[in-house]
């Protein structure tokens, strides 16, 4: 009897215990749920709240939810993001959250876990859909259900907000890149009208260029292409699907009309459906300007090559006609020679240009007397002439600087040059006229006979009507008479 | 929800009681399965009863609070109420004198 008083004692003292335990645990929310033992049988009744509402709630709101307890784990996910998470034949509840997901959007979530004990955490992340990644504004907040503290987690999804955003910033980006470009850039629809167009394309219209079909908008002539192609033909062969490369034309609306490299290729904005044609235009005005130019400059070449070597023929004879020895023609020719290339250098440095007539001077008297020599006085002679001016004024001054060293004023240590402009009646009032005065040397006497340099002073001016030179034999000095026609003064002259 | 090891040594019997999906049951569920597989693998027999499809299995342990687990073997028979979420008491419950 002992021992089995001892036995029921063990025993009332473990129910004792097992039910302190039960109601320890149920004090402290260890419990959600409690057997109680009806009339007819036992029944469940659970203390977490209604759940059967929460549940129905979150299966009615659009966005994907989750309730998540206190650690993670999924209490229920609504059916909307079960299918986002790809799981609805798995049972869910029960599971960590985060193992529903990928990599990255379980990196994103665990981190708003952990911050959501604070309050609501929102972040954005991807889930693969059918044909591209989807996007989520996901919302973790405390949330309370019953007995337990847990998490609400919202998946609202926003990959239309996102793409609109990312289509409207491409569009940004393709406008700046059209309007940034230096050529022309016109974009047309699959009918040809224009869509955009940026300021250089602007310029090649009179008119406003959006909405207008291209060719009218835009007129081109092709003058290479003998008028079989015409604007509306290329924007129509680039529509359905062939690039045109390069073809020339000129913008007739254009102000000033400009010559352009017209390319038209398609526009494919989606796939391989053509949606219309981009046409750049790139102005080669300066181009063509700059080949007009160096073809202006090579037949020019070619015509002074010539008469120089006309030039040079004709001085040779003449100077062997009137050198009496081979020493006199040598030394004649050769300082001749040396006075037209003294011209010509001065002529290439300023690239075939107009010069003054002082810079002419200076370099054909520099061989006989300084330009800062006290004998040697230039005035007024900053007038610019042409080259063919500027060759025959060089050869006329080396003619009067030889006679002058040889026989005039340089030939004795007093004696001076003057070189000025000076004031003539002409009937050419744009004729620049220019005299060479010889002072302090000897008496002079005119000439018995009159040699090839007499007759190169006065005729090298003579390639114009109003042109010329004429020598004055003064006692005092030589004087030089010499007129630069107007056509020759301060004007390019090709 | 069975995992028997080896032979020579006898399996504890362990009934979950649980309630549907109640937050408790189903922590209680990845709680026990966590510690089994880690503490005991291959030495275990899980039964979850859901109180809830068949209220009257309560009877057999005389089950008042969900979620809770019984240790049915090796004798004598323990309870631990509540979620298992303090994994150092379930072990203490579980143990088997002699391990």
């Amino acid at each position: 009897m002992a021992l089995d008083a001892q036995t029921d004692l063990a025993e009332l003292r473990r129910r004792l215990a097992e039910a302190e335990d039960t109601l320890r645990a149920i004090r402290e929310g260890e419990v959600d749920a409690l057997v109680v033992r009806g009339e007819a049988a036992d029944e469940v009744f659970t203390l977490e709240g209604d759940t059967a509402s929460y549940r129905s709630f979150m299966e009615a709101m659009e966005p994907g939810a989750a309730a998540l307890d206190g650690s993670g784990r999924v209490l229920y996910l609504n059916s909307t993001l079960r299918e986002l998470l790809n799981s609805p034949g798995d049972e869910p509840a029960g599971k960590p959250f985060v193992d529903l997901l990928e990599p990255a959007a379980r990196a994103v979530i665990e981190t708003l876990l952990g911050d959501a004990g604070n309050g609501r955490r929102s972040g954005n992340l991807q889930l693969p859909g059918d044909d591209a990644d989807l996007y989520f504004l996901v919302s973790v907040a405390p949330l309370k259900i019953g007995t337990i503290s847990g998490y609400a987690v919202t998946f609202a999804e926003v990959t239309q907000r996102v793409r609109a955003e990312a289509a409207e910033q491409s569009e940004r980006a393709a406008r700046a890149v059209i309007a940034s470009a230096n050529e022309a850039v016109i974009v047309c629809d699959r009918d040809g009208t224009i869509t955009h167009a940026n300021a250089a394309a602007a310029a090649l219209s009179d008119s406003e260029l959006v909405g207008r079909p291209f060719a009218e908008a835009v007129p081109l002539t092709f003058p290479d292409t003998t008028g079989l192609v015409q604007a509306d033909d290329f924007v129509a062969m680039a529509i359905a699907g062939t690039p045109v490369q390069g073809i020339e034309a000129v913008a007739t609306k254009a102000s000033p009309v400009k010559d352009c490299l017209v390319s038209a290729a398609p526009l494919r904005v989606v796939g391989e459906q053509v949606s219309g044609c981009v046409v750049t235009l790139v102005d080669l005005t300066q181009r063509k300007a700059a080949e007009k130019h160096q073809l202006l400059l090579m037949r020019e070449l070619d015509h002074r090559v010539k008469n120089t070597l006309a030039l040079v023929q004709s001085i040779s004879s003449r100077t062997l006609m009137n050198e009496d020895t081979l020493e006199g023609f040598h030394k004649a020719f050769n300082g001749r020679l040396r006075a037209l290339a003294a011209t010509h250098s001065l002529l290439s440095e300023n690239s075939w240009t107009d010069m003054t007539a002082h810079d002419v001077v200076v370099a054909e008297l520099a061989p006989f007397v300084p330009a800062d020599s006290s004998r040697l006085a230039l005035r007024d002679l900053e007038e610019q002439i042409t080259p063919r001016a500027a060759i025959a004024l060089g050869l006329i001054i080396h003619e009067l600087a030889t006679n002058a060293v040889k026989y005039g004023s340089l030939a004795v240590q007093a004696g001076t040059v003057e070189v000025s402009r000076v004031s003539m009646p002409t009937p050419d009032r744009h004729a620049l006229q220019l005299e060479w005065r010889e002072r302090g040397g000897p008496t002079v006497q005119p000439p018995q006979r009159k040699g090839f340099g007499h007759t190169l002073i006065t005729r090298s001016m003579q390639h114009s009507q109003h042109g010329g030179a004429e020598l004055l034999f003064e006692p005092d000095g030589l004087v030089c008479r010499i007129s630069i026609p107007g056509d020759d003064v301060a004007k390019m002259h090709g | 929800m069975t995992d028997q090891g080896s032979q020579t040594e006898k399996p504890r019997r362990l009934v979950l009681y649980t309630a549907g999906q109640t937050p408790k049951s189903l922590a209680a569920i990845a709680n026990l399965e966590r510690i089994c597989s880690e503490h005991m693998p291959g030495k275990y027999e899980i039964e979850v009863v859901d109180l809830r499809q068949n209220p009257k299995l309560a009877r057999e342990h005389s089950i008042v609070a969900i979620p809770t687990l019984v240790r049915e073997l090796p004798i004598p028979i323990r309870k631990i109420i509540g979620d298992l979420s303090d994994e150092q008491k379930v072990l203490v419950s579980l143990k088997i004198e002699g391990e």
